[in-house]
């Protein structure tokens, strides 16, 4: 019997290292990539890299320029998590309170959800040009400054706090605002990662918007340098390789820091819309 | 301890900036554009008064940026280089044209002295 | 007169009347800024869509009343747009597979291995990268001359010559399909562990001790309770061939002739390419009313109010 289920563990084993080795082959092989010193295009490509060296990363930094397109992204990424903390916080407060229409409003919410952002790309290019904000970080952070999984999340977490401590609050004077900000927040702080850790993935990895709105190259995001490397300088190094390990890095960085908040926040709502 | 201080949300922020300041600092003190190195034949003897040539990188081509002579005992140095990624060759009437040496820096007018001297193919007579 | 100790009392007009209006004022402001950002660009574009869609519109001259004149076209002369739709059900027709290879990763995680989270991580740690990244990624894997996988099945004999993956008309939907299948697969692994981890587990212990075999107690008791995570990976699988747009414009653009153009790079290509915007929001309806059918029979395949949206 105990022979059995040491087999079928060893069997698991064997089938769930198998599946990680596929899914972890990309990495390392856009990683072997990306520190080649030989021509990449050559057949047949070496499993190991010959001659491993570190100064592609070097020529990303100076040449693509990285650091304006890394400026850019984090700028966006930050007007974006700001506020999402600062909106869904106020809107989950307030659909916890009851008040005429509050019906509606989590109907328009989830409706809102079923309607993905690909299907507003051709008005939402319209409105954000009249409203003069093409080319520019609000514009681009625009679309992304509230979402509803984000405010279902503060939701469920205001209403977890007890009431007892809010109503002590309110006697001692203390206005809604004030409550939000000393007694809720601090004692939703898995809310709070959460909401970070959605808002920064989501506006980190955006491309379709900010190819939409960016008309100069100098207000590109990340993704779009990416890609505008990739149609021109097919050399033979790795560099372009290089510099999607350099863009990866941060995605993976704050994924492994805050995984659990990343799937907390997924597994709660529906998808972003 | 208090409790927001050694949980990982501070802890890494607080210490990718030491790191990031760190890493300005020593660009800071070591970006003064200096090249050295030396120039020996075929046979480690050293070749003086030969000329250098210094090429940096534009995108996909090097050029020609600054060229030099080597002193008595074959050595030889650069100032001001601002780029990242650079050649060398030395010639003289004698030898010739040297080996092409690339020289990867870490960072834009790093100073940096070749421990490998650059090599002629021939030898001096 | 009342005391004024603030304790529930009668009418108190004047004062109570403020103090409501002054919560509801204060509601509506919390409410506010998140109402704007959606109002603003998600219900005001979807009537624009509509609104465009029935007109000739471009941008320096005035609209016109165009009627149906735009699916007219759409639907009887533009032989793009059908390859467009034809490859974006293919792409969704994908997910099922997807979902059900997820599933079994999920049962092999759930057991109380040692590592489960390790495993857990890897297989996750495909979803939150930037698209654009793993479409040059996959894209470098399928090349010809240097790419792991023509490498690999040359070494394994398989094949001789190597397959251009992503300039053939056969192979260059399905490569762009294994890409997207590979980000999501942790995502909805995740999904399917957390709906396996809420079943209750006296379900399947009276349903041993009554006899029940392994594989009745999956069919019988699994699956019916994973209904609402089912469902998710499938609205999620159906949303993935309208976001799937950094994929395909990364790795083929539409691929050779129209082969990878899924619906939402056709409709970018004539909005933003062609400038032909009210023939793109037209083509935008077309895609939110197939979203909102498919997810309809999703819902109804999975039992009528499975769409858990709203968090237990």
């Amino acid at each position: 019997m105990t022979t059995m289920r040491r087999r079928g563990t060893y069997l698991r084993h064997a089938a769930l290292v198998g599946v990680s080795a596929i899914m972890l082959v990309p990495f390392y092989w856009v990683l072997k990539t990306a520190v080649t010193n030989e021509n990449i295009y050559a057949y047949p490509p070496r499993l190991l890299p010959e001659r491993p060296h570190l100064f592609n990363f070097v020529d990303v930094w100076y040449f693509i320029p990285f650091p304006r397109y890394l400026l850019n992204s984090v700028i966006v990424s930050a007007i974006v998590v700001a506020c999402n903390i600062a909106f869904n916080a106020m809107a989950g407060y307030a659909l916890t309170k009851n008040f005429p229409g509050k019906r509606a409003v989590l109907l328009l919410f989830l409706s809102c959800m079923l309607i993905p952002f690909q299907a507003t790309i051709i008005p939402a290019y319209l409105i954000t040009s009249k409203l003069g904000l093409l080319n520019s970080y609000v514009g681009l952070a625009f679309p992304l400054l509230s979402t509803i999984v984000c405010i279902f999340v503060f939701k469920a977490a205001f209403e977890a706090v007890p009431h007892s401590l809010v109503d002590a609050a309110r006697i001692d004077g203390l206005s809604e605002w004030r409550i939000i900000v000393r007694v809720l927040m601090p004692l939703s702080k898995a809310a709070i990662a959460t909401n970070v850790v959605l808002a920064f993935i989501w506006s980190w990895n955006a491309f379709l918007w900010p190819l939409i709105i960016t008309r100069e190259p100098t207000m590109q995001t990340l993704p779009l340098g990416l890609a505008r490397f990739l149609s021109y300088l097919e050399d033979t190094t790795g560099a372009l390789y290089a510099f999607a390990v350099m863009v990866l890095a941060p995605s993976i960085f704050v994924f492994l820091m805050a995984q659990r908040e990343f799937i907390r926040g997924l597994t709660s709502g529906a998808t972003k819309g | 301890m208090p409790q927001w201080l050694v949980n990982r949300w501070t802890i890494v922020p607080l210490l990718f900036s030491a790191l990031v300041l760190a890493w300005n600092g020593y660009v800071a003190i070591n970006d003064g554009g200096l090249i050295e190195g030396r120039v020996v034949d075929g046979i480690g003897r050293p070749v003086p008064d030969a000329t250098v040539i210094l090429f940096d990188r534009s995108f996909v081509m090097h050029n020609e940026r600054q060229r030099s002579r080597t002193d008595e005992a074959g050595r030889f140095r650069f100032t001001g280089n601002d780029n990242h990624s650079l050649q060398l060759e030395a010639q003289t009437a004698g030898l010739g044209r040297s080996e092409r040496r690339e020289v990867r820096l870490w960072f834009r007018a790093q100073n940096v002295t070749l421990a490998d001297p650059l090599r002629f193919t021939g030898r001096l007579p | 007169m009342m005391p004024a100790t603030g304790e529930a009392a009668g009418r108190q007009d004047g004062w109570w009347q403020r103090k409501r209006t002054r919560d509801l004022a204060l509601i509506a402001c919390f409410l506010l800024p998140s109402l704007t950002v959606f109002f603003l660009y998600r219900v005001l574009p979807l009537g624009w869509n509509v609104l465009l869609s029935v007109q000739y519109w471009s941008p320096l001259k005035p609209a016109r009343w165009a009627g149906l004149d735009h699916y007219e076209e759409m639907l009887l002369y533009d032989d793009v747009f059908w390859q467009s739709l034809t490859n974006t059900l293919i792409f969704i027709g994908a997910a099922p597979f997807a979902i059900a290879l997820a599933l079994g990763i999920a049962l092999l995680v759930n057991s109380d291995l040692k590592g489960a989270a390790v495993y857990r991580s890897i297989l996750f740690l495909s979803y939150p990268l930037m698209t654009v990244a793993v479409g040059i990624i996959w894209r470098w894997m399928y090349d010809e001359r240097g790419g792991i996988i023509n490498f690999a099945l040359r070494e394994s004999g398989l094949i001789t010559k190597p397959i251009p993956f992503l300039q053939s008309f056969d192979w260059a939907l399905p490569s762009v399909i294994v890409a997207e299948v590979w980000q999501v697969l942790g995502f909805y692994m995740i999904i399917i562990l957390t709906g396996l981890q809420s079943i209750p587990q006296h379900l399947y212990e009276a349903a041993s001790i009554d006899g029940a075999p392994r594989r009745a107690q999956f069919w019988r008791i699994t699956l019916p309770m994973l209904k609402p995570s089912l469902f998710l990976c499938a609205v999620v699988g159906i949303l993935n061939s309208f976001t799937s747009f950094d994929l395909v414009y990364i790795m083929t653009n539409g691929g050779p002739g129209h082969a990878t153009e899924l619906l939402i790079t056709y409709i970018y290509k004539s909005g933003f390419g062609q400038t032909k915007f009210d023939y793109a929001a037209a083509l935008t309806v077309v895609q939110f009313i197939l979203l909102l059918a498919l997810t309809y029979l999703a819902n109804r395949a999975a039992g009528g109010n499975a769409g858990s949206l709203e968090h237990r």
